[in-house]
């Protein structure tokens, strides 16, 4: 155990921070080092917290990327999983942190960013057809509109999730948790064994190809709240290849 | 429109009126900037014209070395400095003799700025401190000896408004050169992990580092001192106060406020210098030392691209507690009804109040009071009127007079004044018509 100024799950709880700590992880928040009072809660109390939430069927991971977040392994608690649409997001996200060009501005990036690169990484047909429509035809002008409307869409998800936060003047900043989407490829071995591991842990859940592209061209954006009003994703087990959760999308 | 804001425009359209531009290319910074190293080197006040040109031609051979007509460019260069206000002459000869050229004040800042030599350091700081603080101890004690204007404005004001004022611009300009250096190694340290992944880890760590080491000394001077130079221009403030010296109380307060923004500086530069360096130590430790070769990258790309089975990241999503209102019984509201009551009201008499009847009585007691004349009649009874009323009045007891009395008049009828604004035709009155029949 870990040195602690909690002596009992007593004292963890009546720790003035923890019902925001506890609502936040229940609601899927990321939680890291810029998190400063929750994150220092949780490391002090990682081993009270740990046992708490597996009598819920959740587990609280701790990430060496310096964040935790809460993964729902049984079925007392619900738990969803990310839209494709967010999943680019979070992945043209991660590609950014890693870029040596962001070191410059402390890791702070614009929407515009994000767009140029998805852009970059899918070709412009590939991105319309993630996050717009998948018919041969359409107005360019207005189907570029939808993407861009869609990734700040994705932006603001993720940013209620933990994984990014939206700065006053409009800027993403960029954290840790991030790396997340990069887990299957982190490894020095063959990713397609690192995504069944993960899977297997419940850290991910596997997709149709087809439901990729089914993406609903104008679906309202959800943000936290919306991810945790819909709890029908939350029978979904560990495993399963399940349909997206575009509803927030 | 404010005073300030009025100033503002006055003095942007005068250097507009001025039509004055600044067009450098490289060359001539370099140009600048070798005048600028050579005088000092060389210990010189002033250029020849010959001197000028050999400067230029070293500029051009590190620049430009395979440009001809050296001597040619060198003039052109030459008078491109002199009417952009780089160079002045300063011999006053005119065409008397070849001239001799100094740099001017502009030349010599443009320079500066970009040999970035005013960066504000521990040893710069420590110096210009002791030199203000000596400063501003010697303008507390002429302050505290000065018993006239003129002393004040000799022994305070005057070392306030260019000594003193001159030390702490000074700290400014530096501080805003240790801004430009930070900038600078912001963006060195993503073109050092850029062009050497793993093997920059150590100069970044060096740069990182002192620059933080650096911005925390400066910020322990500047916050130890300042209090100290604070506290005596707060004394020569409360002395001008008392003495009533507005100027020297003005510049006393200008110049605490200069530095108290100094210190300001400092503590905002360290806070935002310890979130960069967090980020950036983050990074190199995260990501650049568990990703030596740099693959992940490439196999994120690779992933995002559409390569392997496709996922999804899970997450927890528990409903929002939902906290049920509680229940409280409504109250059972009466139905609107209207008041039973009788509208319609029965009709009732009400005295009449015939005007004519009035004005007849009143003009009978005027006769009986013993009223001969339409004059005298009129009189009476209009006394109590207004003016306005008066007038129209007058017509109604003619009337009423010529109804209840036997009236005579002349053939010639003269005009009788009525109090001081009516007039009217004079009759005679006799009897009543009553008394007649």
């Amino acid at each position: 155990m870990t040195a602690t100024r909690y002596a009992e799950l007593q004292d963890v709880v009546l720790d003035p921070s923890f019902p925001e700590l506890d609502l936040a992880l229940r609601r899927g928040r990321h939680i890291d080092r810029d998190d400063l009072v929750l994150y220092t809660l949780l490391t002090d109390a990682q081993d009270h917290l740990e046992a708490l939430y597996r009598r819920y069927g959740c587990e609280l991971i701790f990430k060496t990327d310096g964040y935790f977040y809460l993964l729902p392994t049984g079925d007392k608690l619900s738990r969803r999983q990310l839209s494709s649409g967010d999943m680019l997001v979070g992945q043209a996200l991660a590609l950014l942190f890693l870029d040596p060009s962001t070191i410059e501005r402390g890791g702070r990036v614009t929407a515009e960013d994000v767009v140029a690169q998805l852009a970059v990484v899918l070709s412009g047909d590939a991105l319309i057809r993630a996050f717009y429509t998948t018919k041969r035809r359409f107005d360019e002008r207005v189907a570029q509109k939808a993407v861009r409307t869609k990734v700040a869409e994705g932006v603001r998800h993720l940013a209620a999730l933990g994984f990014v936060e939206l700065s006053e003047d409009a800027e993403i900043v960029l954290r840790a948790a991030l790396m997340r989407f990069a887990e299957p490829v982190r490894g020095a071995g063959q990713p397609a064994a690192a995504l069944a591991k993960l899977v297997a842990d419940g850290e991910v859940a596997l997709v149709r190809q087809d439901d990729t592209a089914d993406v609903a061209p104008a679906g309202d954006a959800g943000d936290a709240g919306d991810a945790g009003d819909a709890g029908d994703a939350g029978d979904a087990q560990p495993g399963e290849p399940t349909e997206p959760d575009d509803e927030d999308w | 429109m404010t005073s300030q804001r009025r100033d503002l425009d006055r003095v942007i359209t005068a250097i507009a009126d001025r039509k004055v531009a600044i067009d450098l290319s490289s060359v001539d910074i370099c140009f600048l900037v070798a005048l600028h190293m050579r005088a000092e080197g060389a210990g010189l006040t002033s250029f020849t014209e010959h001197q000028l040109e050999d400067v230029f031609a070293h500029a051009s051979s590190l620049v430009q070395s395979e440009a001809e007509h050296i001597r040619r460019r060198a003039t052109h260069a030459i008078q491109r400095l002199r009417d952009q206000r780089m160079l002045a002459r300063v011999d006053g000869q005119g065409v008397v003799r070849t001239g001799e050229f100094a740099l001017t004040r502009l030349a010599t800042g443009i320079v500066e700025f970009f040999l970035e030599d005013d960066v504000l350091t521990r040893t710069s700081l420590h110096v210009l401190i002791a030199s203000l603080r000596s400063a501003i101890n010697d303008v507390l004690g002429a302050a505290r000896a000065a018993t006239s204007p003129a002393q004040w404005h000799d022994g305070v004001v005057g070392p306030l408004q260019v000594s003193i004022s001159e030390l702490v611009t000074g700290i400014e300009r530096r501080q805003r050169g240790l801004d430009v250096q930070q900038e600078s190694f912001q963006g060195e340290i993503g073109r050092l992990i850029e062009a050497d992944w793993f093997g920059a880890l150590d100069r970044c760590q060096e740069l990182l580092e002192s620059t933080s080491a650096t911005l925390h000394e400066l910020n322990e001077v500047l916050l130890r001192d300042s209090s100290e130079l604070l506290a005596l221009l707060q004394d020569i403030e409360e002395l001008a106060v008392a003495a009533h010296e507005t100027e020297a109380e003005t510049m006393a307060h200008r110049l605490m406020d200069q530095i108290d923004r100094s210190v300001a500086w400092g503590s905002a530069r360290q806070r935002s210098w310890s979130d960069y360096f967090q980020y950036v130590h983050r990074y190199l430790r995260d990501v650049v030392r568990l990703d030596p070769t740099r693959a992940l990258t490439q196999r994120l790309r690779e992933q995002m691209a559409g390569e392997g089975a496709k996922f999804a990241l899970t997450y927890a999503s528990a409903a929002p507690i939902r906290i049920l209102r509680t229940v409280a019984l409504s109250r059972e509201l009466p139905p609107v009804t209207r008041p039973r009551a009788t509208r319609e009201k029965e009709p009732i008499t009400e005295p009449t109040d015939d005007p004519q009847a009035v004005l007849a009585a009143k003009v009978r007691g005027a006769l009986d009071a013993g009223a001969r004349t339409l004059s005298m009649v009129t009189a009476q009874v209009t006394a109590d009127l207004d003016a306005g009323e008066r007038f129209v009045e007058a017509g109604r007891i003619a009337h009423t007079v010529a109804q209840l009395a036997r009236v005579t008049a002349k053939v010639e009828r003269p005009w009788v004044v009525v109090g001081s604004d009516m007039e009217v035709e004079e009759w005679d009155t006799r009897g009543s018509r009553e008394d007649k029949q």
